[in-house]
């Protein structure tokens, strides 16, 4: 009986199955509840992908983040509400260790609500910096919505965002005609020191932040201007947990889903709920999760070559654990890419390079790994290689970073060691040996010849003849 | 009708952007150095319409100073926002510089080295400078490049360029070797002079040929102690086989034991074998 109810719930447990790689358990931080009905299209779509969405005011008990030390909910989405603080349940520590155990966040600002200290504070640890006015926000006198901010220009009208570098993928992009509104959002700088830190959208090149709040008519000391402002931006721990800050609040709420907005006397529908849909689906972790499957490296010398595995994940890796210099290896590992609800083939962005480092305490060799086989679930990418001339302890190491895709770092330890006394080539492989091996062999025949005439030559005359004419 | 009204609407929509729109007049540029005169420096005039077509030069210790009066619709006034942008189009770098507007619209801003990005003081092409104007209402908001800069640097004075943010892509490819293999001569060098010391053989055998070199006492050492002197030849030359087998295959477990037995042998025949050509020496027949 109890295995059939525990196999009844395993089904229904698959059945209802999360687009996201990494868990469906989805917290909405709100602190009116009334509020709710504003955001009801994203939360249901949200529902729709799998989510199980549990909507709670910072004051509650199931706000709490951990349960029995463990993480309560997979992702976080925080919406901002009146109070200046979270409570005790959203400290800046306890969204830390959130994040330490691999939780993802999405993180929404509003200009009309102060920010809450324990988030700006947090972000500030981050590298990810607002306005000191805390009622800041950003305008741009020339892309914004002439239907609903003819006065203010505080709600911007914004194209896709283009891809962050030419070798990065771009997750959030959209037709060229897609318009995004970002309403009264408030701007975020990034640090420069961080790589973990990328902007997702940038505002206009002619948009500014300022404090509405400020008496002055014209603005003097701008919190940023031009692209260093982001409207949106992302930051992946080094354990690929992720934090997304949405400057504006609203762009999330049904108004601005395919709403009517014009810009520049052009009438515009407005594409938040894909836009939204995009950064939130990158934040819970629907798209950018690598994996990395089976690791094999052999030497690949003689006539023993041996062929790629292509099973599946599971395949016991064969792998050497002692190398001799300046031998042929090869390097084969697996990685897939989350699609939805399977992992598939990941492929490199067309500029981008996924490169394999032999190294001992720095690289030795840092070389490119091609795709060369295959599988449903995954590429197998694939590096040749002579190992250095230098004994050692070395480590094969795939550290696949980059912007939007989760941090790959596999390490296999080696033993490489020095020629054996038999190993080095014979002297007769070398051709600059020859004259002397057939200095040593003429030596040895001509010592035979020189014994033989000495045993057994008879006198001659012209000897005598010699002789004489001394 | 609907033609009527909508020709209407555009000329409304037309009518009131002509009517209000952001511009600037009486904008001067000057470039000012440290020390130099009031008047000295160059000064230039900038128009709202076109770009200046002189490129505007920016020295280490100069001052560079833009002075505008704002004006809607012809009428001074003073915007919410007034920049001076400059972007580098290679590196996509850009910075604004606000101007100082007072409320009859006048405005002004000052630029040194100081105040620019490391990307615009090592760029290698002239940085384009727009101004941009705008405020709040419906007025339109201006935006052009007026003039382009090129920052001329003392290039003995040292920059103290910051050092390379970190950022995740792909890294330069290595591949290290310590030191590389010996290499061999060419091979015909190498043939040459194998052929050489090859052919020393025969040109030896040779010149002892014609000094008289025979083996004609064979037959008679044979004769007189055939099993000494077989042996002891045999096993020199089976010594010289050792050799062989030692540089081709044996180890030196293999190797010591053959050695010491024809070595036993070559001692016990050898002392016979040269008692005879002792023997031939006496009999005066070498």
């Amino acid at each position: 009986m109890l295995w059939l109810f525990s196999f009844l719930l395993l089904a229904l447990l698959g059945a209802v199955q999360a687009l996201s790689s990494s868990g469906s358990r989805l917290l909405v931080v709100l602190e009116e509840l009334s509020e709710k009905d504003k955001y009801s299209q994203f939360l249901g779509d949200l529902e729709a992908r799998g989510f199980h969405v549990r909507v709670e005011s910072p004051k509650s008990e199931g706000v709490a983040l951990f349960k029995h030390g463990e993480r309560a909910y997979d992702h976080v989405l925080l919406l901002p509400g009146k109070s200046k603080g979270l409570g005790p349940a959203l400290s800046p520590g306890n969204i830390l260790e959130f994040m330490k155990k691999e939780g993802n966040i999405l993180v929404t600002l509003s200009p009309d609500h102060a920010t809450p200290t324990s988030i700006v504070s947090t972000l500030l640890e981050l590298g990810i910096h607002l306005p000191a006015d805390r009622n800041s926000l950003v305008i741009d006198h020339f892309n914004y919505d002439s239907a609903s901010a003819p006065e203010n220009h505080d709600v911007l009208l914004v194209p896709y965002p283009a891809p962050l570098r030419y070798d990065v993928r771009n997750y959030f992009m959209g037709p060229p005609d897609g318009v995004i509104a970002v309403p009264r959002a408030v701007g975020q700088t990034l640090g420069n020191d961080s790589p973990l830190l990328a902007p997702i959208l940038r505002a206009p090149k002619t948009a500014y932040s300022y404090n509405p709040k400020d008496e002055a008519d014209a603005v003097e000391d701008p919190f940023a201007t031009g692209e260093q402002l982001n409207l949106v931006s992302a930051l992946q721990a080094h354990n690929s947990a992720r934090l997304v800050v949405l400057g504006s609040a609203e762009m999330l709420q049904n108004k601005w889903f395919g709403a009517k907005a014009e810009l520049a006397g052009k009438p515009v529908t407005t594409a938040n709920r894909d836009f939204v849909m995009k950064v939130s689906g990158w934040t819970f972790k629907e798209v950018g999760v690598l994996k990395v499957g089976n690791l094999q490296h052999y030497l690949d010398e003689g006539d023993v070559k041996k062929v790629i595995n292509t099973s599946a994940f599971a395949a016991p890796e064969d792998n050497p654990t002692i190398y001799r210099i300046k031998s042929d290896v090869t390097f084969n590992v697996e990685i897939s890419e989350w699609r939805g609800d399977h992992y598939g083939p990941f492929m490199i962005p067309q500029r981008d390079a996924l490169q394999l480092e032999f190294s001992m305490l720095s690289p030795f060799h840092r070389i490119g790994l091609y795709p060369e086989a295959r599988t449903h679930n995954s590429t197998i990418y694939s590096a040749h290689f002579k190992t250095p001339d230098q004994h050692g302890i070395f480590n094969f190491r795939v550290n696949y970073r980059r912007p939007f895709l989760t941090n790959v770092d596999e390490k296999r330890q080696v033993t490489v060691r020095h020629f054996a006394h038999d190993e080095w080539p014979r002297s007769f492989q070398i051709s600059g040996a020859w004259p002397w091996i057939s200095g040593i062999w003429v030596t040895v025949a001509g010592w035979l010849a020189f014994l033989a005439v000495w045993l057994y030559s008879a006198p001659t005359d012209k000897k005598v003849a010699v002789k004489k004419t001394q | 009708m609907r033609f009527s009204h909508s020709l209407l609407s555009c000329l409304l929509v037309s009518v009131a952007q002509a009517a209000s729109a952001w511009s600037f007049e009486d904008a001067t540029l000057a470039v000012q150095s440290k020390g130099a005169g009031v008047g000295a420096g160059t000064k230039e005039k900038l128009s709202p319409s076109s770009p200046l077509s002189k490129l505007v030069s920016l020295g280490g210790s100069d001052t560079l100073k833009v002075l505008l009066t704002a004006t809607e619709d012809q009428k001074a006034k003073r915007p919410h926002q007034a920049f001076l942008t400059l972007s580098d189009p290679t590196t996509g770098v850009e910075e604004s510089f606000v101007f100082m507007v007072k409320d009859n619209g006048k405005g002004k801003v000052e630029l040194t080295h100081k105040d620019l990005p490391i990307q615009f003081l090592t760029a290698s092409k002239p940085i384009p400078a727009s101004i941009v104007i705008g405020s709040f209402g419906s007025s339109q908001p201006y935006k052009n490049q007026v003039f382009e800069l090129t920052i001329a640097r003392d290039p003995n004075v040292p920059l103290a360029a910051p050092e390379k943010a970190e950022r995740y892509a792909a890294a330069e490819e290595i591949h290290h070797i310590f030191k590389a293999d010996p290499k061999s001569p060419p091979k015909i060098i190498t043939l040459v002079f194998s052929g050489a010391v090859v052919a020393a053989l025969p040109i030896l055998l040779g010149v002892w040929a014609t000094l008289g070199a025979n083996a004609n006492h064979l037959g008679k050492a044979l004769g007189k102690a055939p099993m000494s002197h077989a042996l002891f030849f045999g096993s020199i030359a089976a010594m010289e086989g050792i050799f062989f087998m030692y540089y081709t295959s044996w180890n030196l477990f293999q190797t010591l034991p053959a050695a010491a037995l024809v070595g036993v042998v070559a001692f016990l025949s050898g002392s016979r074998a040269l008692s005879e050509v002792q023997q031939r020496r006496l009999d005066g027949l070498r």
